[in-house]
């Protein structure tokens, strides 16, 4: 690993203010993924500033929605009696992801801004076009039983990898930055973007913006919620599939109900499709797999990862079957 | 045994504390930081290396390659035909045999300031076309030179063909790699020409000898040191490229060296379990008598060295059948060589042969059980001895009352909990009883403890505690009295760690010296004044003191006979080799390990809902330890059931998943509810212990007990390891 | 094969000069030149380069280890587990992977369980810093090791200390409330022996002895 200059921030303003010049400045927080690629030589900055001094780990529930600081611990989140009660789809997948002494380390900012497990991304002597633009693809063609099925491109089919952000694109929610030009708002589900010819940018963040926090509005869908996580091994892996699944039901009557899908796409992908097929339907296992068929709808397989084809519709039935039966 | 058949282990304090040292934690005044870079290409050659840059950076003292090394005198030695070809002699020339091959060394002050330098060095080569791929180059296959290699054949060659109930199928292992948790990882310093290690070996003696025909040097002059090993599971077995080079670093510099493989290169340069291909071919009559099996195995070896395991050879004698045939073959791949990995080449061959058994016995609408006792073997066809003991109807019998064998239906999919389809299985293994020439010094120290020295080591399944437990029982000491000194050169010679021959091989040595250390001591008891008259045969000696077994009241205690005589007299060290009688026998230890998996077919989930691993091992010497090592090879055998494969980039011949994160070891969440069972009979042959070796048989015979347990819960055959949930997904079908 | 050997000596000292300061430019040492004083600058430029490079790219440290007090001098990138196995000594936390993908180097800061090959040394100012040589006092046992030896809860013996500090805050975190769940949250510890029925052992007894309070 480079050596490379430390400064510790005060201030969200000054945090900003001390990287926007910077080409190769840096946030860390929990570093679990940033200290990680530094090692493996992926990213190389010359100037890290550590915000974990920054006033943005509180969780906070507020009339019509729950704001989140950008550097609540996964674990704080995960284990918090009010979100487990008011949003329990978030703390089931945040309790899916990594291991305990992880989710110790790990923000929900940082979180949202961890890279891609995509081998090709991770070795430094392999051609990926999202750590070195124009390099090539080392997936197409190779090993990709973890990656995507939908929005991919030819540029790039590697997945992100979060669970904790699977169940914030359902849960519709937004992500509060601050930037050098000042604070603003992203969608959830407009905040990670497809790779497009453009796989470098995992996000629309614009000229080194800082999350200061992510806020859920009030939601109904606090009881029947599953989030599937489906692995190679029974924990401490990433998804090779997962499906975050809320439902509000009235009498066998799905009134609402949020769809979204982990590790088929460059970003959480929310199945607004079949959603809107699901809402006003008596639950059946028929509705749930005509829903899934319809979540479905231009996947596509890249070889290792064509499983995904069949694991995906059955991981949403199941999804919705276990919630449903809560 | 009984008061030390369950003591705790002897290095438990030093393992929970911290305080126990593995190999690169010695304090080292002087230590320096040395990494290995490795080729980015799988075959070729070198064309050009820009060290400058790391040369240049801050702490670095030096960045050696082919190009500036002091090549050991010992390269240039003839080849060395115990490794059935030439070990790669790192930094010897610009020729790259395989992927992340350690092209150059960057030596530091600092860790920090040798991981960054090391990034700066920029090779560019001349490629070759490579293969790694055994699927595709497995037409290239060949014999491998030796006798070992060579076919066989009992009775009518293929046989089976002939039978009335025929089976004939391919299976496949992929390559899967040791992982131990501690990273290889050395200190290497010279004073003179003689070399200090401390260093991750399995064998103290072996590595003296390695370093020694490396540099040119007698063994005796290697020290080796390596009493703590973080596990090794067969990779410590050979003496590897990146000892050697830190061993060259050293030298140039004139400094200790300290030298840790990171993460990924445990996955390239320190050997593996090679992927094999297996056919099988049985053949029964419609009764289920066995009249023809044929095991054939096509393994890869690397460019430079014919490895081969004993895969095929459990089909020789497991099971009761005049017609058998084996052939192994091995194709050369450009990797690094592979290595013995737990339960070596029989955990590979029993999953053919053991899932094999289980389709034929499925085919023939038999219990698999039923089968494999009609077809029990009474004696060893292949040397044509008897067993010196054989318990495997006992471990049956064990293992169907603990799992639960009567709630299994022959009918794949019948069985039902919940949602879950619920599947048994189960699966043989065994693993020679070995025993090799060890030579253990025992002695009295003046405050009357026990001392046993050896310098075989102990990688994880207790040895010490062991030596410990049977020397505690011979001296009629209590444990806590007896101390070991082991895992370094200087000591009295003890053999390499491995092949489930340390107990049958120390033990046997501690027995023997402790018992000549005993003599002795009665003897000079017999010769004091309170013993005048009192036949050595009537002394006994127990926590420390000598007695009359006629007189109680006549007593010497070992401290007062010590005092009054020299230290010398209190010594033996003995070497212990066996006796002509074990020719005579068919010496194995037989396993069964049965499971009970859940499945979730929609999404190919399996869980491990029990497991039950039975064995006959002859007597255990310790249950506490020797439970712990059956759990281990047994959770060793659901990774290579579940989820290890080393995955290869065929276009880049590299390894894409070489890392913690992506090749998949068991966690805790796998393992529901686990159980072992020993018979836990003396064998009266083997040794003087009557113990018949578990590491390795621990492990052999699960992956197929798996695979066999997910057919009978799904009726999906899954004949290529690991079983991943894309191998037994359905597609469900809308209840519409 | 034309390459020739490039060793330090053969090089002018011009050569030499000019590339170590096109180094050191890019090095982190360039940014802390920047805020040296202006006769450090120039001492580096004569060459005085590997005493101060040291000096200038560290940064003070003070951390509690085993509640010792340590003030030292880091590299901003040395890890917490380099820091304690290569300048402290202290070997008990270990190494098994360097990417957070074993859970060998858990050590406890501040109370709660983290992985200290991902952490930064320099991120941790005034940290308490409690390793597996923290627990025992002399030849008396934390019950959790107690627990280990007992219930023989390893075998090669490296993932313990981390299966040791591991286990003590999965019970305070109030997540040894059964079997399965102990299984989960001991998942970040991998074992490569397979002593985790016997992990799971220990932990319960502990647990159910009400050990730690």
């Amino acid at each position: 690993m480079k050596n490379f200059q430390i400064i510790k921030a005060l201030s969200s303003g000054s945090a900003v203010s001390s990287i926007a010049k910077e080409n190769s400045a840096m946030f860390i927080a929990g570093g679990t993924n940033l200290v990680d690629l530094m090692k493996k030589n992926v990213v190389a900055p010359d100037k890290l500033v550590d915000i974990t001094a920054l006033d943005l780990k509180k969780i906070e529930f507020l009339t019509a929605k729950t704001s989140i600081g950008a550097l609540a611990k996964n674990s704080q989140v995960a284990e918090d009696k009010a979100i487990i009660e008011k949003h329990p789809l978030l703390a089931m997948a945040l309790a899916a992801g990594a291991s305990q002494q992880i989710r110790h380390m790990a923000t929900v900012g940082g979180n949202m801004l961890q890279r891609t497990r995509c081998s090709y991304f991770y070795n430094t002597d392999m051609p990926c076009n999202k750590r070195v633009p124009k390099s090539g693809c080392g997936a197409i063609g190779g090993s990709n039983r973890m990656h995507a099925i939908f929005g991919a491109s030819d540029s790039c089919i590697a997945v992100h990898p979060s669970d904790m952000c699977v169940a914030l694109a359902a849960l519709d929610a937004t992500v509060l930055v601050e930037g050098p030009k000042g604070k603003r708002e992203i969608k959830f589900t407009e905040f990670h973007r497809l790779p497009g010819n453009t796989p470098e940018k995992d996000n629309t963040l614009q000229n080194k913006e800082l999350i200061t926090s992510v806020e859920i509005p009030n939601n109904n869908f606090t009881k029947n919620v599953h989030y599937l996580k489906v692995r190679d091994r029974s924990s401490y892996a990433f998804a090779l599939i997962s499906v975050a699944a809320a439902l509000d039901i009235q009498n066998n009557t799905i009134n609402d109900v949020r769809l979204a899908m982990g590790g088929v796409a460059h970003k959480p992908w929310r199945l607004t499709e079949a959603e809107e097929f699901l809402k006003g339907k008596t639950i059946s296992e028929t509705i749930f797999r005509q829903a899934a068929d319809l979540a479905m709808k231009g996947a596509r397989g890249y070889g290792d990862n064509d499983f995904k084809l069949t694991l995906g519709p059955n991981a949403i039935v199941e999804a919705l079957t276990i919630a449903s039966s809560k | 045994m009984s008061k030390t058949s369950n003591i705790n282990r002897v290095d438990g304090f030093a393992k929970v504390t911290g305080s126990a040292t593995y190999s690169a934690e010695y304090k080292t005044d002087g230590v320096v930081y040395a990494c290995l870079v490795g080729s980015t290409i799988a075959k070729g050659r070198i064309k050009t290396i820009d060290t400058k840059k790391a040369e240049w950076a801050p702490g670095v003292l030096a960045v050696i390659s082919h190009l500036n090394v002091d090549k050991p005198s010992g390269y240039e030695k003839a080849k060395d035909p115990h490794n059935f070809g030439q070990p790669l002699q790192v930094f010897k020339d610009d020729t790259v045999l395989y992927y992340d091959q350690p092209i150059a060394m960057v030596i530091a002050d600092t860790f920090e300031r040798m991981q960054y330098a090391a990034t700066l060095i920029k090779a560019e080569y001349i490629k070759e076309e490579h293969i790694t791929d055994l699927q595709k180059a497995k037409v290239k296959e060949k014999k491998v030179e030796t006798d070992k290699g060579d076919d066989y054949h009992r009775g009518v060659p293929d046989n089976y063909k002939n039978a009335a109930v025929v089976l004939e199928e391919e299976y496949t292992i992929p390559t899967e790699v040791h992982n131990p948790m501690e990273l290889a990882n050395i200190i290497a310093k010279w004073e003179g020409n003689k070399p200090t290690v401390f260093t991750k070996t399995q064998g103290v003696e072996g590595t003296r000898k390695s370093i020694g025909g490396v540099f040119g040097i007698p063994p005796e002059d290697v020290s080796v040191n390596s009493e703590y090993l973080g596990g090794a599971f067969g990779m410590g077995l050979h003496t590897w490229p990146y000892e050697i080079a830190a061993l060259i670093g050293a030298k140039k510099l004139n400094r200790p060296v300290k030298l840790v493989l990171h993460r990924e290169q445990m996955f390239t340069n320190v050997g593996f379990r090679p992927y094999t291909i297996q056919k099988m071919g049985l053949g029964a009559t419609k009764e289920g008598k066995l009249t023809g099996l044929t095991h054939e195995a096509v393994a890869m070896t690397s460019s430079y060295e014919d490895f081969m395991e004993g895969t095929v050879n459990m089909s020789r004698f497991i099971y009761n059948c005049d017609n058998v045939s084996t052939r192994y073959r091995i194709v050369k791949l450009d990797t690094c060589t592979p290595i013995w990995m737990r339960g070596p080449g029989e955990a590979t061959g029993s999953f053919a042969l053991e899932s094999a058994m289980d389709e034929l016995a499925h085919k023939l609408d038999m219990d698999p059980i039923e089968f494999r006792k009609l077809n029990y073997a009474e004696k060893d066809l292949e040397q044509n001895k008897p067993w010196s003991s054989k318990y495997l109807l006992d471990c049956y019998e064990g293992g169907m009352e603990r799992i639960g064998w009567k709630n299994r239906k022959n009918k794949p999919g019948s069985v039902k909990e919940g949602e879950w389809l619920v599947g048994y299985g189960m699966g043989t293994g065994t693993f020679g009883c070995y025993r090799s020439p060890t030579s253990v010094k025992a002695k009295f120290l003046a405050d009357g403890n026990l001392v046993l020295q050896c310098s075989v080591n102990d990688m994880g399944p207790g040895t010490a505690t062991m030596m410990t437990a049977i020397g505690a029982e011979i001296t009629g000491l209590p444990s806590e009295n007896v101390i070991i000194q082991m895992g370094r050169s200087g000591l009295a010679k003890g053999p390499t760690q491995g092949g489930s021959a340390t107990t049958s091989s120390v033990g046997s040595a501690v027995h023997d010296s402790c018992n000549l250390l005993v003599s002795k001591v009665l003897g000079l008891a017999g010769a004091t004044s309170t013993f005048k008259g009192t036949p050595i045969t009537d002394l006994t000696f127990a926590n420390g003191v000598i007695s009359s077994a006629k007189d109680a009241s006549k007593t010497v205690s070992l401290a007062s006979l010590i005092s009054s005589n020299k230290p010398e007299d209190f010594e033996v060290e003995n070497t212990s080799k066996g006796n002509e009688e074990m020719k005579k026998y068919s010496i194995y230890s037989f396993s069964v390990h049965f499971v009970k998996v859940l499945v979730n077919p929609n999404l190919g989930k399996i869980r491990l809902a029990h497991v039950v691993s039975c064995a006959d091992i002859g007597t255990v010497i310790n249950q506490k330890t020797s439970a712990g090592q059956m759990y281990g090879g047994a959770v060793g055998g659901i990774g290579m059931g579940l989820m290890e494969a080393l995955e290869i980039d065929h276009r880049f011949g590299r390894p894409i998943n070489n890392n913690f994160a992506d090749y998949h070891v068991p966690v805790n969440a796998d393992i529901e509810k686990q159980e072992v069972f020993f018979v836990n009979k003396k064998d009266p042959i083997s040794n003087p212990m009557g113990t018949k070796g578990l590491g390795e048989t621990a492990l052999v015979g699960m992956a197929p007990a798996i695979a066999n347990a997910v057919f009978n819960a799904t009726g999906k055959r899954v004949r290529d390891l690991p079983i991943t949930l894309d191998k037994i997904l359905e597609p469900s079908v809308a209840n519409a | 094969m034309a390459a020739k050997k490039s060793t330090r000596n053969k090089l002018t000292e011009d050569e030499s000069n000019a590339s170590r300061r096109d180094f050191l430019k890019k090095s982190g040492l360039f940014t802390a030149l920047a805020l040296a004083p202006p006769s450090l600058v120039m001492a580096s430029e004569k060459k005085w380069d590997e005493k101060i490079a040291e000096y200038l790219e560290t940064v003070p440290l003070s951390l509690e280890v085993n509640g010792v007090k340590q003030n030292l001098n880091v590299e901003p990138r040395t890890t917490l587990l380099d820091l304690l196995r290569e300048q402290l000594h202290l070997t008990g936390t270990k190494k098994g992977c360097d990417h957070g993908q074993c859970g060998a180097c858990t050590v406890h800061v501040n109370g709660t369980r983290i992985l200290s090959c991902l952490t930064l040394a320099s991120m941790q100012q005034n940290a308490q810093v409690t390793t597996i040589e923290g627990l025992s006092k002399g030849k008396k046992l934390h019950p959790m090791q107690e627990a280990f030896i007992k219930n023989d809860g390893f075998q090669c013996g490296y993932c313990t200390p981390g299966q040791i500090m591991s286990g003590i805050a999965c019970i305070k975190e109030g997540h040894a409330n059964s079997r399965e769940e102990i299984r989960e949250y001991m998942s970040g510890n991998i074992c490569r022996c397979g002593a985790y029925h016997n992990i799971v052992d220990a932990i319960t007894e502990v647990k159910e002895g009400g050990m730690l309070s």
